[in-house]
Parts: C-alpha cells; structure tokens; sequence
C-alpha cells in the first residue's frame, strides 16, 4: 500500500455496533477520496501482531471486517490567526480582560525581549506564538528572537536538555566549547536595547553576558531541574545566577539560587484547536470514524506510546473495571511512527490489547489536535495514569473540558488534580480500576469533579492569567509597582 | 378603585464613594520545604509572613470554586502527603476570619501542629509523600472603573467586578483594615448607616460558599434596600 493510503489510526477489528452502522448510513461523513477499508493487513500490524498471524499462534483474530478509514491530513494544517483579547470575553468575563489592559497600561512603552531555540515545534513555542501577540495587542511592545546554531549545538542542548532531567551525560571540554561558542555567536548577532530580557530554557542561556545596567533579565525554565546531571547544572548555575529572576513551572521543579524564583504553571489556551469548543456533529463524526460507540461508557488516556506513561497499566485497570462494569478504552497517542522506542511500546499495547474489541488503540500524527479535542470531549472518564510526569497539560485540557480525571499522583499531576475535589488521584492499577468502577457507576460524582476541575484550569492554568503573570513580574521587575505588604 | 401607586424610594447617598479595586498576585517560590511533620512545625514558625498568607488569605482565591474540602493548604498537605486525618481536620478549622494579623494567624497554626506532635510524637520524622514547598506571593492591587455612591451603583459594581475583586475587598480586606470585618461591610455602615446589612454581608460563610456564591449572597441581602 503506497504510504498515503496507510491508515493513519490502528485499531482492534471491532464489532459492528447498532450506532455506528446508523451514522453511516445516514451521514455523508467521508470526503469524495476516502473510502472504507478493511481492518489492517497483517503488514500493516505492529511487529507482534504480524508475528502472532503468521504464525498463527496467539488469540483467535476475528475475520476483518469492513470498517471506515479515517483519513488524517498528512502534512500539518497552516496554523489559525491567534486570537484577539476581546475573544477571551465570553470565557473570563469582561472585568478580567479589563485587568490585563489595566496592568499593561502602565508598562506601555517598555519593550520585551523574548529568546528561544525553536520557532516551530515544542511546547515553548507554541506558548509564544500565542503570548506575543496578546502582549502586543496589550501595547507592551514584546519581540520574539530564536538563536540559531549547528547541529553539534543542537545535539549538545540535546544531550544538556535529558540531563537536566537526571539522565546520563558526557561532559567534556569540547561540548561546553560548543554550547558557549554559539551562544557567543547568537550574542554578537542579536541586540540587546530593550527593557525585560525573557530567556526561555537552557538553550540561550548564555546570552546573559550581553547584561548590562539597563535591563532586567529573566530566565523561564520549563523543565524539571529537581534532579539534574551535577556536571551539567554546575556548568550552568553560574550564569542563572546573574539573571535578576527565575521562573518554574511548579516549586518542585527548582533549584537553591539566590535570585527570586516565581511560579508559573504552564497553560493552555482556550481557544486552540485543541480546546476550543468545536461542534456536536464533528465529535460524533470522530468517534464513527475511529469506532468509538458514544453509547457505552468511553475511558480515554491521550498519551504518546512511552512507558512512563503507563499504556499497558492502563489496559490492566480498564480490564479489572470491565469486570463489574461496561465500557471501552481508547488509546490514543502518537511518537511510533517517528520514535524506535516509541513503536516497541505501541507493540506492547497491541499485545496487552489481546483481541479485545472495546480498545481502540490509535496512533495520531502530531497534527491530530482537533481528533484529540474531539476524543477527550467524548470521552465518559480521562485517565492519565503516568508513572512520571512533567506538568501533564493532557490533564489540563481534560480538566477544562469539564471530564473527571483518574490521574497518576505524580510530576505536576497534583497541583491539577486535587484528589476527589477536582478528579481523582492513584498509585496503583488496582487503585485506578477501583475508581473507574465507582465513577462510572456515581455519575453525580464524576459531574462535580469535572466541574471543579473546569473552574481550577480557569482561574490557575488558561494562557490569560500567565498573561497577567507575566505583567505583574515585569512591573516587579521594573520597580513600577509597590506589593501590598501583609503584617 | 384605583391603582396603588409605588413611589420611588428615595436615593441614599453614601458620604464617601466605594472604589472597587482588584488584584493580581504573582507566587514567588520559597527556599524552605518541609519534608517532615517536624520539619513543617519549625519551618511554620520561621517561614515569612507572606508565605502565611499565601497559603491561608491566597489560596481561597486560587481555590475559590470550591465549597468544601479545601480551605487551607498546610491542612490539605498534611491530610493528601502526611495522611495525619485529625490534624489535617484541626488545621482546616482554623478560620482567617478571626484574625487580623499574620502573627496571630501562624500562632494559633503553630500551636495546632505542636500540641499534635507532643501527643503523637512518632508523627514527627515520619517522611511526607511530598514535600510542602513553601511559597510567598506578591499582591499587586488594580483599580476597576467602578465606583459607587449610593447602593444601586453598589449592587451594579459588584454584579460586574472580578471574583478577584471580591476575594480583595472580602477576604484579604481583614488584614488591612485589621478588623474582624470586610470592605463591603464597613462601607455599609459606616458610610450608609447601614450597620445591620454590613453584619448580615460580614456572615456569609467564605468556607462553604464560592466566591461567586459570596457575590451573589450579597446581592440578595442588599436587595430589599435597592
């Protein structure tokens, strides 16, 4: 099969299911060059399943039957225009968006810097494409500058970037040569005439020697530095020090420093694709094409296929719930098409899978988000039971979509999860099975966790209030504002 | 017979004009971490002020939406990391309300986790699930374009203002004004005369309503007099 007509979602050969033949039926839901397929070809398998049908071993495989090819786009949509303030009205309420023009109105005229490594791709990124222009919108004139470098920096940022997240790390002369050679040359080329300085990640790190009198610098770390290679932090502990200020994601992610460290926890904005409230009829169409039948029960993890994020553990509860209570899991996740590791692990999920037809097993290219808004919306629970975490926005946006969440109580899982007030957190498959059981079968429950959850991602994890985060520490910075002092 | 007819009550003008303001606060993350019930009692009584505030005054506002099971986040974290359920309970009860300084405030949490530990002293090395990262936050106050001069305006201004507004004027008014009452409520009386309706205002219960309930509750007692 040439490789525009694979499918793009794997998934168990279902059972036909009352609804689903209904929506097909009825609804003209395929475009003129989509066509229904069979269920994937041993070829087009994960290497087990192939394996398990050629051998003819394993469990009894029901004859293919003919199912709807979802056809994703195979190359990444031109991004949305970003959105205006006034479209973040009818979600925060006028008096809040009030709030953000009044605390820009005093930084007008002063001029932001902002430096990353990545222009497209990766979460700070995407982050600053959002934030920029409602910075500018705002009046707080704010640029966005990327470094550039060879791929010998890249590799080393590579390599620096796992070991400040506790992985092994040859430190020699040579890379540090390196990491400080194009940060010279990103210095020599950039000018540095503005107000605030925001340096995001260790990547840029070193521009901090173009510091002079005038100016604040910021350094806004996004990853985990609790348990950094020692040779690698002491490397770069010396030029964070010289920034006036630091920013993490949660207050476990920090180091000893003698600068302020604030807290911003990662957000996500409201009007992404991703989030964005999208209509009834495209949800139904997502689940039709992907088999998912909205009449049953629908436990969903979003996940790319990594064992850290627990896919098989997930499988294991849902089939302990399944015991006591109906329902079908979905899987839905992407890195097996670009990731070695990350195929093995979709291997080990289609084989935990078994020939269960209520899991639905889907490997997503990275430009899926409007599939995902539509899963998670449909979804009856959203669990992210992962055994080691960074922030977890999957929860985040869960959360928002008003979902009850069983989550694994790790990384920045807790500061979302709010254990029984804003979802559910576990520590064992067993623990996760439990609570599927109990809110599948307390409805009322599950109601108020997602509602909860909801107003937690409003007031503390929506791209608004860093907005506002990110004015109230620059006027800190500048001295513009006095702090209420409490006694 | 004719019709009754009801006169417009007359307009009550207060002697000063209520300024709504709001804030925004930023969470700056401290250097202590308490990894120990023991570690948490000596760190309760070193850590700065505005890290007693942060987690008491501040956190309501962070966790506003909620009507139960949260009202603080030494209790919460003594219940979820150290699972001590009677103290978490003991340092959930203790009310912001009465108090009008940071120093009477982290006295009266100080004694609670003391008094725990002398009589469950094994409590006290036993490793939390996570550590309580104590954290401090920095309160930038914002003027809204309300003003009210009589309660019509009163009652539109808080129809419109933030749930941050209200959590300023509410809850956080206790510290400055150093009073076991509120913004709204002294207004009310001391500016209206209208002391009765500031007391009824001052006793809604901010540890079982949201803070959209408290604007809301408001109203409704200002009703009558609009």
């Amino acid at each position: 099969m040439a490789e525009k007509e694979k499918p793009s979602a794997l998934s168990t050969p279902e059972k036909p299911r009352p609804n689903q033949n209904k929506a097909r039926e009825d609804a003209p839901l395929l475009r003129e060059d989509e066509v229904p397929v069979k269920a994937p070809k041993p070829a087009e398998l994960c290497p087990a399943e192939a394996d398990r049908e050629r051998r003819g071993t394993g469990p009894a495989v029901p004859p293919p039957r003919e199912r709807r090819k979802y056809k994703m786009s195979e190359t990444p949509p031109a991004p949305a225009p970003p959105p205006r303030l006034k479209d973040y009205e009818p979600i925060l309420g006028r008096a809040d968006i009030d709030e953000l023009r009044f605390l820009a109105r005093q930084l007008r005229g002063k001029t932001v810097k902002m430096v990353n490594s990545t222009a497209v791709g990766g979460g700070v990124a995407e982050i600053l494409n959002r934030l920029i222009p409602l910075m500018n919108e705002l009046e707080v004139a704010t640029k966005w500058e990327v470094i550039t470098g060879g791929n010998d920096f890249f590799e080393v940022t590579k390599g620096f970037h796992n070991a400040l997240h506790g992985g092994e790390y040859h430190v020699s002369k040579e890379v540090l040569d390196i990491f400080m050679m194009y940060n010279e040359q990103n210095r020599q080329r950039m000018e540095f005439v503005e107000d605030l300085f925001v340096i995001h990640d260790p990547q840029p790190a070193g521009l901090i020697r173009s510091k002079r009198d005038r100016g604040r610098w910021i350094w806004r770390c996004h990853i985990d530095l609790s348990n950094p290679h020692p040779e690698v932090w002491n490397f770069l502990k010396p030029m964070i020090e010289q920034y006036d200020a630091a920013v993490f994601s949660s207050p476990s992610f920090t180091r000893q420093l003698p600068i302020p460290q604030y807290l911003f926890y990662p957000c996500i904005d409201p009007l992404s694709e991703k989030n964005k409230e999208i209509d009834e009829a495209y949800v139904q169409k997502v689940c039709d094409d992907f088999g998912v039948d909205r009449s049953r029960p629908i436990l969903t993890q979003i996940s790319r296929y990594d064992r850290l994020k627990d896919p098989v553990g997930v499988i294991e509860a849902y089939k302990l719930a399944k015991k006591y209570v109906d329902c079908q899991l979905v899987l839905a996740g992407g890195g097996a098409s670009d990731d070695p590791e990350g195929a093995v692990v979709l291997a080990e999920v289609m084989e935990a899978a078994g020939d269960d037809q209520d899991i639905i097993i889907l490997n997503l290219p990275p430009w899926s988000a409007l599939e995902i808004n539509a899963l998670q919306r449909a979804s009856t629970i959203v669990i992210q039971k992962s055994l080691r975490e960074g922030f977890g926005l999957t929860v985040t946006e869960a959360l928002w979509k008003g979902k009850p969440v069983i989550a694994g109580a790790v990384g920045g899982i807790p500061s979302q999860v709010i254990h029984k007030l804003t979802g559910i957190l576990v520590h064992s498959v067993e623990g996760c099975a439990y609570q599927i059981r109990y809110l599948l079968t307390h409805p009322e429950f599950a109601q108020y966790l997602g509602k909860n959850g909801h107003e937690h991602v409003k007031e503390n994890f929506l791209l608004t209030t860093n907005v506002k985060r990110w004015l109230v520490l620059f006027e800190i910075m500048l001295g513009m504002t006095r702090t209420l002092k409490v006694t | 017979m004719a019709a009754t007819q009801t006169l417009p009550r007359p307009v009550r003008w207060a002697r000063s004009p209520f300024y709504f303001n709001s804030s925004a606060q930023l969470i700056r993350i401290g250097r202590q971490r308490a990894t120990t019930l023991g570690e948490f009692a000596d760190m309760l009584q070193s850590c700065p002020d505005d890290a007693i505030f942060q987690h008491t005054f501040q956190t309501l506002r962070d966790h506003h939406y909620l009507r139960e099971g949260f009202t603080n986040d030494f209790g919460h974290w003594v219940f979820s990391a150290c699972n001590e359920v009677g103290l978490a309970e003991q340092l959930a009860a203790v009310d912001v309300r009465e108090f009008t300084s940071i120093k009477a405030l982290r006295g009266a949490l100080t004694k609670t986790v003391q008094d725990y530990l002398v009589k469950n002293p094994r409590s006290r090395e036993r490793a939390a699930f996570e550590p309580f990262y104590f954290c401090a936050s920095d309160t930038v106050v914002i003027p809204t374009p309300f003003v009210a001069r009589n309660m019509a305006e009163f009652a539109d201004g808080l129809r419109q203002i933030s749930l941050h507004s209200i959590h300023y004027h509410f809850i956080d008014a206790r510290l400055r004004l150093k009073l076991n009452s509120n913004d709204f409520s002294l207004w009310l009386e001391e500016e209206l005369d209208l002391g009765a309706l500031g007391d009824r205002v001052n006793h809604i219960d901010i540890y079982t309503s949201t803070l959209e309930d408290v604007r809301q509750r408001i109203l409704k007692i200002l009703q009558p007099v609009l």
